[in-house]
């Protein structure tokens, strides 16, 4: 009985956490490689173990002493806050011994090192939370210090690689990579001296004028600053844009092509958002299905379609209507490409907004007279407003960072996610390529800094209280239809080009000869499925960390009060930003050499995947721990749980669901990603996006639609496997969850 | 339910010996610049049921959760028996709580709710199914422990979360307003149970509710809190009859507050004068306390003059809202042969001695140090 009322306070018994991973640090350390030969992580090096080290190495002797004295504290009667301070020195200590013993050794780090560096964190976590200084127990505060250094190293760590290659040419600080870029005319180019006109006077003199009528209208109505803000404003605005439509090179195509894109995209999504949560019509019920389709298929599929259906031999162009066009391999072709791949992104965004609207607004507004398309200008419009700029954010961000459709259907424009990656592919330039990251990571990143926190603090429609039983309104008959013709027209669209790529797995030679064939399925063997596989073993290995990580993530940030936290979100958070290439490019920067060796490896890829993927895991575990009344797990805790018995008997199984459906959705993207490993894969470990462009590059169309085929199956089986195990999901939370 | 009851408090015997009081000693919790909890000292007796009450945002789930463990002080120390607990996580405590929302944890059964801590606590399984056992039938409900929380009432949940914390044994018990998701009626059982409960077993609660009836029901002592500081500390009746600010008499029952003088056993109100005598206020200007049910409604004779604004039948009462010279006031009265007066009636009021209270004006102020000594 007397057993559970006195909970014993162990003020001097022996520590067993420090006990424990001070021993299993020590034991690491001594007995695996410190350092490894090529590409396997777990071969055993003869002469790199610890022990053998000790004689040669005085630092190899402090670790192994560090590791030593960290049991003795543990087993030392000692007051815990003593003990904890000394654990927080000795693991600090150990954790800088090791870094320092790596850095002077200059060899691939080893197992031993990654024993180390854990070992030495959790013993630092522990001291951490035993010495009171941080407000949690040793299991969150490792927990924090892991994380946290998983980020430092494979999130900010490589981004900072980018930046110092921009400006660091050949071991010294240079800004010849920037200017030289800048200056190019791939890059930019305004005043192109073939042609008669001065495209930089034009730009001026339109920019001088919209700012003179802009001046003279606004002091027409108002007074003041205003007037000339706004004039200021609307001439810088239409100077750049003039500047970017008249001038030449990368930054201009890029730039565009996410405006023109993130407009033409958002206003299909609202639409389509408009659609589903207001027609009385029931094309609406397609909206789901569809909307996903092109979330789950590899990014540059469309293109292929695009190619298959409107290129100089398409089918429509070629074969229906006898012309032979180059016009859709060029920012139209990508234009289209992005824009049916990314319309469900805004259209996923805005159906979350619209359908948060309190329906009793639109109500009031009708007791009050107002029409159905007054409702629309004046109630839905305003409100929905905040949630289109998101979108239109969103998908700008998305069309910058988009590799895969550029390369397939950009018909050698220039853009600046694919300059990235000739750069390094075709010019050998890791500089050059590092500044063009650079200015791209720069663009994105200031949207996602204006999404994140100007727009997202705009949202009116949560704060309007208490459910009503209100009915939302129906759209006015004539926009239904019209909304719905668009729609249709869409799906017709959709379905055309995914249904080509099937049908061209299985046709002979696409616009000459339509004979049907299983040749292009047989060719994929073996290297096709070998690849597919391997892409699906390393999707898998990846999918397993980035959910726990991002469920840990999640966890941290929304139950855990600790110092840093928002430094550790926005870190988190930031691969959402950054475009895969730069990504990429970062990672084979920051570890192409010295004791951080990996490229070569598939461990490489599988970090890759999971930290530019974490961000799902994150998003999925946070909206799972926000379901859970937080009175749960303080009753765990009253009834004596600590945290990590908290975890796994309250939380966890209470967000089972969203924890299966984070790690189907992590494989998923992991499965389609392109970008991140175009310059990470080897031939010993191939994926299958990348074969699929290089089928493609290497005029063997019908492969790489029969290898896009059976990966977009693939995925709708993985997809529609997960829909049968989980009751609760439905097609809009997978789009929301795997959408950036 | 009795004879179970008398069976099943055998088991825990060492309960009502262990009873132990809990300490807080200038504890403050701050949230930015914003003091929550201000200052705070106070003693909770062992094996009373004392309750933390006042409006929201007064402070007292705060201070619940201090004692619990939940939130750390910025500053002070809590007691818990002789031990300072106030570096000690919850987990370490020896305190078990109710939730408001019970937090059953709702993938497990019943059973399993209840064996949760006992299953941390590593206790053999069949010790565990004995006690949990014990408890469940000790409130009452010795048949459900293979539901599902989703599959009971609410009261029933309630239950089933009071057992959850009794079944460890704890020093202390912590109620954060556990009957608020009940209605009215089932309220009312369940708070009787609580209270018998806890008499019998003689633990030491605390119990935060903004409901004073239901502190005025339950509570051997009522700590009465606002703007994160303790208002006044006393037995239920002594904070009806003798609040110690305007606060507590406003607060904790209804009260209609007029202003008048106080002079040699004599009180005027308005042009009314009339004999009370109370050692404690000195002579001079004084608000003046009156509970509606101390207000006599007379349709002639001496007292304050008034007018009838409006009137309610209430069932058991009949109430009033009056217009005097001294301001607007509230009267009950139990329903007589004469009905309900109409609105427009003029009335004369006099005043029962015990249901009047006078403050000094220098008693607005809290007066929270002069009082707590007076806690029992």
């Amino acid at each position: 009985m007397a057993r559970a009322l006195t909970v014993p306070i162990a003020r001097a018994s022996p520590n067993i956490t420090l006990i424990v991973w001070g021993g299993l640090t020590l034991l690491g350390t001594l007995l695996l490689s410190w350092a490894r030969i090529g590409r396997d992580l777990f071969a055993f090096v003869p002469g790199s173990i610890g022990l053998q080290l000790l004689r040669e190495s005085p630092v190899m002797s402090g670790i192994t002493a560090v590791a030593a004295l960290v049991v003795l504290t543990g087993a030392l009667q000692r007051p815990e806050s003593q003990r904890g301070r000394i654990a927080l020195w000795l693991g600090a200590a150990g954790c800088a011994l090791s870094v320092f013993y790596l850095v002077s050794s200059g060899q691939p780090f080893g197992p031993a090192a990654i024993v180390a560096a854990l070992g030495f964190l959790a013993i630092m976590g522990t001291g951490l939370a035993l010495s009171g200084t941080l407000r949690t127990d040793a299991f969150l505060a490792t927990s924090i210090l892991w994380v946290g250094a998983f980020v430092l190293a494979f999130i900010l760590f490589p981004l900072w690689a980018v930046l110092k290659a921009s400006v660091v040419v050949k071991g010294q600080l240079s800004l010849a990579a920037v200017t030289s870029v800048l200056k190019s005319p791939a890059f930019f180019l305004l005043n192109n001296p073939a042609s008669s006109r001065n495209e930089a006077a034009i730009a001026a003199a339109l920019g001088l004028v919209t700012a003179a009528v802009v001046g003279i209208v606004w002091l027409a109505h108002r007074r003041g600053w205003r007037a000339l803000r706004a004039a200021a404003v609307a001439g810088v605005g239409i100077w750049v844009l003039a500047a970017l439509y008249l001038g030449f090179g990368a930054l201009r195509n890029s730039v565009l092509l996410a405006i023109v894109v993130g407009v033409v995209a958002t206003a299909l999504g609202f639409v389509f958002a408009l659609l589903s949560e207001r027609s009385n019509l029931r094309t609406r019920s397609l909206l789901g299905p569809l909307s996903i389709l092109p979330i789950i298929t590899p990014p540059f599929v469309l293109g292929l379609a695009l190619i298959y259906m409107f290129g100089r031999r398409g089918f429509v162009t070629n074969g229906l209507l006898g012309l032979s066009t180059g016009i859709f391999f060029g920012p139209l072709g990508v234009a289209i490409a992005q824009i049916l791949a990314y319309a469900p992104i805004a259209y996923l965004v805005l159906q979350g907004v619209v359908q948060a609207m309190d329906a009793a607004m639109e109500e009031a507004a009708e007791t009050l007279g107002a029409s159905r398309w007054h409702i629309l200008r004046t109630v839905i419009w305003p409100l929905a407003r905040p949630g289109i700029a998101n979108a239109f954010l969103l998908v700008a961000i998305e069309s910058l960072a988009d590799f895969g459709n550029p390369i397939i259907v950009g018909g050698g424009v220039p853009f600046l996610a694919t300059e990235v990656f000739f750069a390094i592919i075709g010019r050998f330039n890791p500089s050059e390529a590092a500044v063009y990251g650079v200015v791209l990571l720069a663009m994105t990143l200031s949207i996602f800094l204006v999404q994140r926190y100007w727009i997202g603090r705009r949202f009116y429609v949560t704060v309007t209280g208490k459910p009503s039983g209100a009915q939302h309104r129906p759209l006015p008959p004539a926009l239904d239809y019209a909304a719905s013709g668009v729609f249709l027209a869409w799906v017709v669209l959709i379905v055309a080009l995914y249904g080509s790529v099937f049908i061209g797995s299985i046709t002979k030679l696409w616009g000459f000869d339509y004979a049907l064939t299983l040749q292009h399925i047989k060719a994929l063997s073996p290297t096709g499925w070998q690849v597919f596989w391997t892409t699906a073993r390393l999707s898998a290995y990846a999918a397993i960390p980035s959910t726990i990580l991002g469920f840990l993530i999640g966890y941290l940030v929304t139950r855990v009060e600790f110092p840093g936290k928002s430094a550790l979100e926005f870190g988190s958070m930031l691969s959402f930003a950054v475009p895969g290439t730069v990504m990429g490019i970062g990672y084979i920067l920051a570890f192409n050499q010295g004791a951080l060796l990996l490229t070569g490896t598939s461990l490489i890829l599988v970090l890759a995947f999971v930290f530019r993927n974490m961000p799902v895991g994150i998003r999925s575990g946070i909206a799972a721990i926000l379901q859970i009344d937080r009175s749960l797990e303080e009753a765990s805790t009253m009834l004596r749980a600590n945290s990590p018995t908290t975890l796994r008997r309250i939380v966890m199984p209470l967000a089972r669901a969203a924890l299966l459906s984070g790690l189907v959705f992590a494989f998923v993207r992991a499965m389609t990603a392109v970008s991140q490993v175009i310059f990470l894969i080897t031939p010993a470990h191939n994926l299958a996006t990348t074969q699929i462009l290089s089928y493609v590059e290497y005029g063997s169309l019908g492969r790489g639609a029969a290898l896009a085929s059976l990966l977009t199956l693939f995925m709708i089986a993985v997809i529609l496997a997960l829909y049968a195990v989980n009751r609760r999901f439905d097609t809009r939370t997978v789009g929301k969850t795997l959408m950036t | 339910m009795k004879e179970r009851a008398v069976e099943t408090r055998s088991s825990m015997p060492e309960a009502r010996l262990s009873a132990v009081p809990v300490r807080l000693e200038n504890v403050t919790k701050r949230f930015g610049s914003f003091a929550a909890v201000d200052n705070v000292t106070l003693v909770i007796p062992a094996g009373k049921l004392v309750t933390l009450l006042g409006p929201s945002g007064c402070g007292k789930t705060t201070t619940l959760r201090m004692i619990a463990g939940l939130e750390h002080p910025t500053g002070g120390r809590i007691w818990i028996g002789d031990e300072d607990v106030t570096a000690l996580p919850a987990s370490n405590r020896s305190v078990t709580m109710v939730f408001q929302s019970y937090a059953l944890f709702p993938h497990l059964t019943v059973h399993e709710n209840v064996a949760y801590g006992l299953r941390i606590a590593k206790l053999p399984e069949t010790e565990i199914a004995r006690q949990v056992a014990g408890v469940l039938e000790l409130v009452g409900l010795p048949q459900v422990g293979r539901r599902y929380p989703a599959q009971l009432s609410g009261g029933q949940q309630q239950r089933v979360a009071l057992a959850r914390a009794l079944v460890m044994k704890p020093k202390v018990l912590l109620f954060d307003e556990p009957l608020s998701n009940l209605d009215a009626k089932l309220r009312k059982r369940v708070r009787a149970e609580i209270r018998e409960l806890q008499q019998r077993l003689g633990i030491t609660s605390i119990y935060v509710t903004h409901d004073q009836a239901e502190a005025l029901a339950l509570s051997d002592v009522i700590v009465v809190m606002n703007l994160g500081r303790v208002e006044q500390i006393g037995a239920p009746t002594d904070l009806y009859r003798k609040p110690a600010s305007r606060f507590v008499a406003d607060f904790i029952g209804e009260a209609n507050l007029l202003t008048g003088t106080y002079r040699e056993g004599q009180v005027t109100v308005g042009p009314f004068t009339f004999p009370f005598r109370q050692e404690s206020v000195a002579a001079g200007p004084v608000t003046v306390l009156a509970r509606p049910e101390a207000v006599t409604v007379q349709t002639d004779g001496a007292g304050l003059p008034g007018k009838i604004r409006t009137a309610f039948f209430m069932g058991m009462t009949n109430e009033y809202l009056i217009e005097t010279p001294a301001g607007e006031l509230t009267a009950t009265e139990p329903i007589r042969a004469r009905g309900l007066l109409s609105m427009g009636t003029e009335v004369r009021l006099q005043f029962d001695d015990t249901g009047l209270y006078l403050l000094s004006e220098s008693t607005e102020s809290p007066a929270s140090t002069g009082s707590s000594e007076s806690a029992p």
